[in-house]
Parts: structure tokens; sequence; C-alpha cells
């Protein structure tokens, strides 16, 4: 069976004919993008995507059963389909990683208007071009994990199973649920309650939940001291920028060539400023800000300056140590280590939780999940507004168990390795020795 | 342990490899190589441990801290892979990529402070990173195998035998590669509430696990051309490249803050 002997589309086919098939696919989104615009996904919102799911699993197994004999059918299931079809995904694949994307909210006025434009490239994930070629790929999955059935099964089947069941799970569970997902910003300020979302194009929704701001919490990273330029305000040495961590009181270090002691801490503290200079006292309240007292020596200078430094709050000013002419000591804005808020959830069935939200640590009822999002920046720490997310995927499910799938898949690789390491090292070479006479 | 030591862990470090190289040369037997390769590699380890512990979070936030794995696991992945399949070369030439991770690293230091951003303090931020760090190595191994068959040519006898070797360090990859993306994902839904965004970072890691995909279909046809296999080996492995640090340079990732807000 020599392939170069055999016209283009006779049968058996092989990659020319992927290739164009591939490139047919893609040819018809870019058609449907200029006919009909761009996708829509509400259009395809529940219960649309139940169906045109339950529609093309039908499909694809009433049309594997009445023409499993025929050859093309039969061709969508070997590598010669698959190969273009996976070079044809990567090649949007990276133009998607090359050319900036826009949010799907995005108007038509907002986007560039060139050649990109009118493929939808700008809106990748959901042009036509990219989403046919993704049920193309599904239409491929599908019919070889179900061709693969019909062989004498052994134990690497599993593996095979794993990998294509599994990625024809997820991906179709993902495509479809794409347009259910919901994402809202919900903010409440301490003490109240809030039972209303907003969109991301600013349409209030009404949820079947509400959140009690109890507290809120941020925690900080200790404070930190750099040495800056008077001029510029650029850290020092510019070519790479120096900082040290609080340590504790009695530490010294060397920073940007100065040597530092820090002589005194306070977490908490008040900045009083008269005409002469500025006064820093220890107040615990909100709006304090933290403040390291210093004593920095280096050559050239035999008297040490010594003095308060302070990244100030909303209440206060910062306040920098100047050491000569060309250098000070600052404090930047310490680093969020974490942040929480406490609160109290109601739901319409009349259930009450208390719960902690954090990042990374979302909670989860019915089939939302509540994300602690952002605070009021303006009060850094003092803030007493949390702003929550909310997100709702019913299809998470299904994409999960595609997902623990591909990962089992994954790790049955690893161990099982390629199919020659079973071959008898003589049948390769065999195989090899014939491509060299070919 | 701070960073200032690096110097002298990682100058130890290679000259345990390099000698591990050329005892692999010299000696008959794969011991001698072995424990001089293990001793490289528990050198580094201790510095990687030691850092860990200083900084109390693990190193891999910054992109010299992920060069640090990386240049640990190269010389890991030659090793497994001389163990394996007897190629000497292998050696020397992960131990010459990671000297060169390694004084990029002297070179040109990060600024190491503690601070970890309330996103990357999960459980799944070490698994997902070190995973990658380890298919990173293992594909540049085999990046280096690549190379080496194509510039050999028409003059390699065993061919057969590179391309299984090829092979097993791809499967081991890939593999390595999926459960490094899958974590991501799973990780992105605690975090960000998503599992996939289409940001710039997670485009690049879908066309390079893709490229991988293609290798391994590719190869599945018998009758499929070794030196193609080697060329998308190469290909696939600069998409890996866009996606650990390429992505940086590109005007695509400016939008990177605004899809992940
Ligand atoms: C992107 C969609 C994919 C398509 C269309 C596809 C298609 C195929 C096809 C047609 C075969 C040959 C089957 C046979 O000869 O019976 C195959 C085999 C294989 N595929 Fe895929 N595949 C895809 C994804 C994957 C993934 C995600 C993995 C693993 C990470 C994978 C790993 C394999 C392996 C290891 C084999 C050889 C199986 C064996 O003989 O044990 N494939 N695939």
């Amino acid at each position: 069976m020599n392939n170069s002997s055999r016209k283009i589309w006779e049968n058996p086919w092989g990659y020319p004919e992927g290739f164009i098939v591939a490139a047919g696919v893609v040819l018809t989104g870019i058609l449907l993008q200029a006919t009909t615009g761009k996708l829509n996904p509400d259009l395809y919102a529940y219960p649309v995507n139940v169906f045109v799911g339950a529609l093309f699993v039908i499909g694809l197994l009433t049309i594997y059963f009445i023409f499993n004999k025929s050859r093309s059918v039969r061709w969508f299931s070997t590598v010669y389909s698959t190969l273009p079809a996976i070079v044809v995904l990567l090649v949007l694949c990276i133009i998607l990683g090359f050319i900036p994307q826009f949010p799907i909210t995005a108007e038509e006025s907002q986007l560039p208007l060139d050649f990109f434009s009118s493929l939808g490239w700008y809106q990748m994930t959901t042009s036509w071009s990219f989403v046919l070629c993704c049920f193309y790929l599904l239409i491929i999955l599908g019919f070889t994990t179900l061709y693969r059935t019909t062989r004498r099964q052994s134990w690497r089947d599993i593996g095979f199973y794993l990998n294509h069941l599994g990625l024809f799970i997820a991906l179709l569970g993902g495509v479809l649920g794409s347009s259910d997902l919901v994402r809202l910003t919900m903010t409440v300020s301490k003490g109240n309650t809030e039972w209303r979302g907003t969109t991301h194009k600013g349409e209030i929704v009404e949820m079947p939940l509400a959140i009690q701001l109890d507290s809120f919490i941020i925690e900080e990273y200790e404070p930190k001291l750099v040495v800056i330029d008077n001029e510029t305000g650029r850290i020092l040495p510019e070519a790479r920028p120096e900082s040290y961590m609080y340590e504790g009181i009695g530490k010294k270090t060397q920073l940007a060539g100065i040597s530092l002691e820090v002589t005194d801490y306070l977490p908490y503290a008040a900045v009083f400023r008269d005409s002469v200079h500025s006064n820093i006292v220890p107040m615990k309240m909100d709006g304090s800000t933290a403040a390291l007292k210093v004593k920095a020596t280096h050559e050239g200078i035999t008297q040490p300056v010594e003095g308060w430094i302070s990244n100030g709050s909303y209440l206060f000013p910062h306040s920098i140590l100047q050491i000569d002419e060309n250098r000070s000591l600052a404090m930047p804005p310490q680093e969020v280590k974490k942040y929480s808020s406490h609160i109290t959830l109601y739901t319409e069935e009349g259930k009450t939780e208390k719960a902690v939200i954090e990042v990374n640590k979302p909670l989860s009822v019915n089939n939302w999940m509540i994300y602690q999002y952002s605070y009021d920046d303006s009060k850094g720490k003092y803030s007493d507004t949390s702003v929550f997310e909310l997100v709702y995927d019913p299809w998470l499910k299904i994409v999960y168990i595609g997902i623990v799938m591909l990962l089992s898949g994954a790790i049955f690789l690893f161990v099982a390795g390629p199919e020659t390491n079973n071959l008898k090292i003589e049948k390769i070479a065999e195989i090899e020795s014939d491509k060299i006479k070919k | 342990m701070t960073w200032d030591s690096f110097l002298y862990f990682s100058m130890g470090s290679l000259l345990l490899w390099g000698i591990s190289d050329i005892s692999a040369y010299i000696s008959r037997e794969k011991i001698t190589p072995l424990i001089f390769r293990a001793g490289g590699l528990i050198l580094f380890g201790l510095f990687i441990a030691g850092l860990w512990i200083s900084l109390e979070r693990p190193p891999l936030r910054t992109m010299g801290e992920t060069r640090l794995w990386y240049s640990f696991f190269l010389p890991l992945a030659g090793l497994l892979t001389y163990m394996r399949w007897d190629y000497k070369w292998i050696l020397p030439f992960t131990t010459l990529l990671s000297a060169v991770f390694i004084i990029i690293n002297i070179a040109n230091p990060d600024i190491h402070n503690k601070a970890l951003m309330p996103a990357l303090q999960s459980p799944w931020f070490a698994p997902h990173v070190i995973i990658y760090m380890f298919s990173y190595a293992l594909l540049g191994a085999v990046t280096l195998v690549a190379i080496y068959y194509l510039v050999k040519g028409e003059k390699l006898k065993n061919t057969s035998k590179i391309m299984i070797m090829a092979d097993n360090m791809v499967y081991a990859g890939i593999a390595c590669v999926t459960l490094g993306m899958l974590m991501g994902a799973l990780w992105a839904k605690e975090a960000w509430g998503h599992y996939w965004s289409w940001d710039p970072k997670e485009t690049w890691a879908a066309a390079t696990w893709l490229g991988y995909l293609i290798y391994i279909h590719y190869r599945l046809k018998k009758r499929s051309s070794n030196k193609t296999s080697m060329i998308i080996l190469i290909i696939a492995f600069i998409l890996l490249q866009i996606c650990w640090y390429g992505v940086n340079y590109l005007p695509s990732a400016q939008q990177s803050i605004h899809t992940y807000t």
C-alpha cells in the first residue's frame, strides 16, 4: 500500500485529505462568521446547550453504528484525520496567543478594525472557526474511542480510554458549559447584608442567597525598607533594587551600601507634624501606620543619622529619612499576606451558616461558589468593605469527571510508556530497515 | 541559607556533575557516574531545601526560582536517561544546559523575599510548578536528543533505539505536562473562579501540550519519518519556551492582568 501512487480523495485517505478537511472546517467557520456574525453565547445557554450536546452524542453514535463499515467514517478514527485536526487547532491557539484578546462583552466598536476582526479572532475562543475546530476534534475523538472498542482489548486500552474519553468529556462539557457560566460580584460593607450581585455589564441581579459581612481582616507582611534616590524616587541600586524586610529590633543589615540598625518598631503609630518636624507616637486606631526607627551609617559620614520611617495610611502621610543629599530611606506599602471575610450566609431555603472566605478558600453553596475577590484599596488594611465574586457553573461536575480521567490517563502514560516498549527490538529494527530501503 | 551561598553550592554541584560525566566515559561501570551525579544532586537539593526554609515559602515564585529547579531537574533527567538507555553523551549535554541556567541565575539574581501573594498560597502551588519544571527538564533533554539526531543525520547507527528512547522521554514528559496543566486548572478554579480562562499563559500551555500530542500521534504510524518527528520535537520545545517566559514579552500578555481580574 504505497501512498504516493494514490490520487487525492482516492481511498485510503491519508494526511493530505486530513489537512484539506481540517482547513475546510476553519473555512466554514470563517464563512459563518462573515455571514451570521459573531457567535452569541447567550443563545446557547441552557436548555439549548443540553439539547445540542445530546444531539451531538446521539448523532455520533447513530452515524457510527449505521456507517461503521464505511471507509470515510473509519478514516475519522485514524491518525490521518487526527494529526491535521490537532495541527489546525494548534495554529489557532498560536494566533490566540499572539493577538490581544477582548472580553466577550466588548462592543463591536471597541475592537480594532482589520482583517482579524472580520474573522472574529479578537475573541478567538468564541469565534466560529475555533468552536467548529473543537467540535471537529470531538467528532474524531468520539469515533476513535468507539472504534477502539471493536478490537481485542488489552490492559493498554485503559490508558487509551482514560485519555481520549476523558478529553472528550472535559472538552464537550467545557465548550457547552461556557454559555451557562455566570460570574457576578457583590460588595458588602461591615455589618450589612447584601443579596444583589452585579454582572460584568453592570446589571444588578437578585441572588438566591445573601451575605452578611461580620468582619474583614487583612494580615500584612512585615514592613520593608528601601533606599531611594532623592531626585528620581527610584529604589537603589537601580540595576537591582534591594529591600530589607524587618526582622526584629536590634537587627543590623546592609542595604544599597548603607549600614542599618533597626532601633525601634511601632506596628501601630500616629504621625503628628508641627512646623519643624514630625513626631511619631504609638497609637492603635483605624488608620494608624507602621513605623521603624533606624540608625544609618555609611562611609564618609562620621555622624550616623537616626530617625523614624513610615509608609503612611489613608490618614497619615508617609515619612522618609534623609541620609544625605542624594539618598533617603523609605518604606514601601506593606504586602498583603492574607485577607479574610467572616460572613453569615443566608439561603433562600432559610438556612443560616457562618463561614470564613479567603483567597484560595472559596465557599460552595448549591451550585454557587463564593470567592474572596477584593476590598476597598483606598483604605488598605482598614477596609471595611469586602468584594466577593459569585460563580455559577452547573457543568463543573462533568468537566471534573473528564479532568480526573485525564489525570489518571497521564499517570498511566507515565508508568506504561509507549507501546513499542512491548515490541521486540528486532521487530523495530526490521521496520527501520524497511524504511531505509524505501 | 540565603541566595548568597548559591555560588558555592552550584559550583560544587557542577563540579560533581562534571566528574560524573567524565567518569562515564572512563569507567566501565555505571556506578561511578551515578554516585557523583547523585552527590551533585543532593548538594543542589540541600540548597533548594535551605532556601525554602529561610524564605518560609516554596522557592517557586520568581523566574530565577523556576530556573533553579530547572537546573536541578536537567541533570536528573540526564541521569535517568543514561541509566535506562546507556547514552553517555546525554550526561555532559544536560550538565552544560544546567550550567547555562545556573550562570544566568548568578549573573542576574532575582530579588528574593518572603512575600507570597495570597493567590499563590495554595497546596497546589508547589506540586503544580515542580511537576512542570520536571517535565520541562525532561523535554529539554529530549530536545537535545532531537538536535543530536538531526546533526548526526545519516551517520547514526542504531536509529530505532534512539527513536524509542525519544518516545519514552516524551511519554513521561507529556504525562507530567498534563498533570501540571490540570493541577493548574483545578487550582485556578479555587483561586480565580474558573478552571480555564485562556489567559496568555494558559493558551501557550495548551499550545505546548498540543505540540507534544502531535509528536505522539505522528509516531504511532510505523512509516512516519524520524527526521520529521525530531523537527516536531524542536518546534514543540519552542512553544514550551514561549509558555515558560516568552509570554512576558508578547503584546497579548499586556492583557493578561485584565483577564485575571
Ligand atoms: C486531541 C484529541 C485526540 C485525538 C483526536 C486522538 C486520536 C487518536 C487516534 C486516532 C489514535 C490511534 C488509535 C488507534 O490506533 O487505535 C490515538 C492513539 C493514542 N493517543 Fe490520542 N487522540 C487525542 C488526544 C490524546 C491525548 C490527550 C493523549 C494523551 C495525553 C493521547 C494519547 C494517545 C496515545 C498514547 C495513543 C496510543 C494508544 C495506544 O495504542 O496505547 N491522545 N489517539
